[in-house]
């Protein structure tokens, strides 16, 4: 166990937000100190999971999720409120998991065996999600309680880019238009585009998959069938 | 179905691309009605319909494991290796500053 111990109330989004605590987080000495150490404890496991649910690895997870409450206390002072503090440790967040993902994508193209190891994952996700209880467990899989949720979580890792982080940011970590805008870098009108067309894309997929698998359980109902 | 269906109603594409402002309760009085008319007649589209609610609700069903608290002491031992955060031992309570000033 280690030394730590809850301090104080453990604050929401809500209170993080607040104009009081934001002049805490900027108070030099123990008391701006031990707001941040509480605003750690009140969003600790949001960004966690929105880290981890992009990440692979638990390792790689904290280590994000450290430089990114490093960036936040080295950019708050020049912190303008025109956003929330929690979007802003989003966007913060957002661009660290990029920077990641950007960094092993260039160490695959140096290894001509990546693709072995990823379509092992690929056959991995035919067990329909069962099982996953683990903390670590692959990213979006995380979401899967049944049958259609679990091909909701696989279909997302489907997505092409730019519509999976607009889902992400909007349909699973449940931010508003604006904020996803401003976390993207994008206009509200534009989330909203990219949010519908994913949600299509994640209908489609799913519809697919459950036609496969119909028609796996029924076949030659209609004599088609080019078996015996 | 009768092809009257599909005059006073719309076509299944387009009911489709109205989920995202029905879900969010923006469809003017006579496109929900259109809207719903098809949904009536329209098996496959109600199926598309609760599969797009799924789908927009995720964040409803979506898994989420608290991170072990070892996490955490592992986050804030590290900040406060940074210089971030106190040693948060015998800090004295302090209340914190709410409502009015």
């Amino acid at each position: 166990m280690s030394g730590m111990k809850p301090s104080q109330s453990i604050p929401d989004f809500e209170e993080i937000n607040s104009p009081e605590f934001l002049e805490m987080l900027l108070a030099k000495g123990p008391t701006g100190q031990r707001a941040f150490a509480r605003m750690v404890q009140g969003t600790h496991d949001r960004f966690l999971g929105f880290i981890r649910r992009q990440l692979p690895s638990q390792e790689e997870c904290l280590e994000v999720l450290q430089e990114v409450y490093l960036a936040v206390h080295k950019g708050l002072p020049g912190f303008a409120g025109k956003s929330k503090l929690t979007t802003w440790i989003y966007s913060l967040a957002h661009h660290k998991i990029c920077d990641r993902i950007a960094d092993r994508d260039r160490g695959h193209k140096e290894l001509t065996e990546s693709r072995e190891g990823s379509r092992s994952t690929e056959n991995a996700g035919t067990d329909r999600w069962s099982g996953i209880t683990s903390w670590d467990a692959p990213p979006d899989r995380l979401m899967a309680r049944n049958a259609v949720e679990g091909l909701i979580g696989k279909a997302v890792e489907a997505l092409p880019g730019p519509a999976r982080e607009v889902y992400r940011l909007r349909d699973l970590e449940g931010l508003s238009g604006e904020e996803a805008a401003e976390i993207l870098g994008i206009t509200p009108e534009n989330v909203r585009v990219q949010l519908h067309r994913a949600r299509r894309q994640i209908v489609d997929w799913v519809q697919e998959k459950m036609a496969g698998v119909r028609n796996a359980k029924e076949p030659q109902a209609g004599g088609r069938g080019s078996e015996t | 179905m009768s092809g009257l269906f599909y005059k006073v109603t719309y076509p299944c594409d387009k009911v489709r691309d109205f989920m995202y402002d029905y879900l969010d309760g923006n469809l003017p009085t006579v496109t929900a009605i259109r809207f719903h008319l098809h949904l009536n007649g329209c098996a496959q589209c109600r199926e598309y319909l609760f599969l797009y609610k799924k789908a927009a609700n995720a964040k409803e069903f979506r898994k989420e494991h608290p991170a072990p608290d070892a996490l955490l002491a592992s986050t804030l031992g590290f900040l406060e290796k940074e210089g971030v955060t106190g040693p948060e031992d015998d800090a004295p309570e302090e209340p914190f500053p709410k409502g009015n000033p």
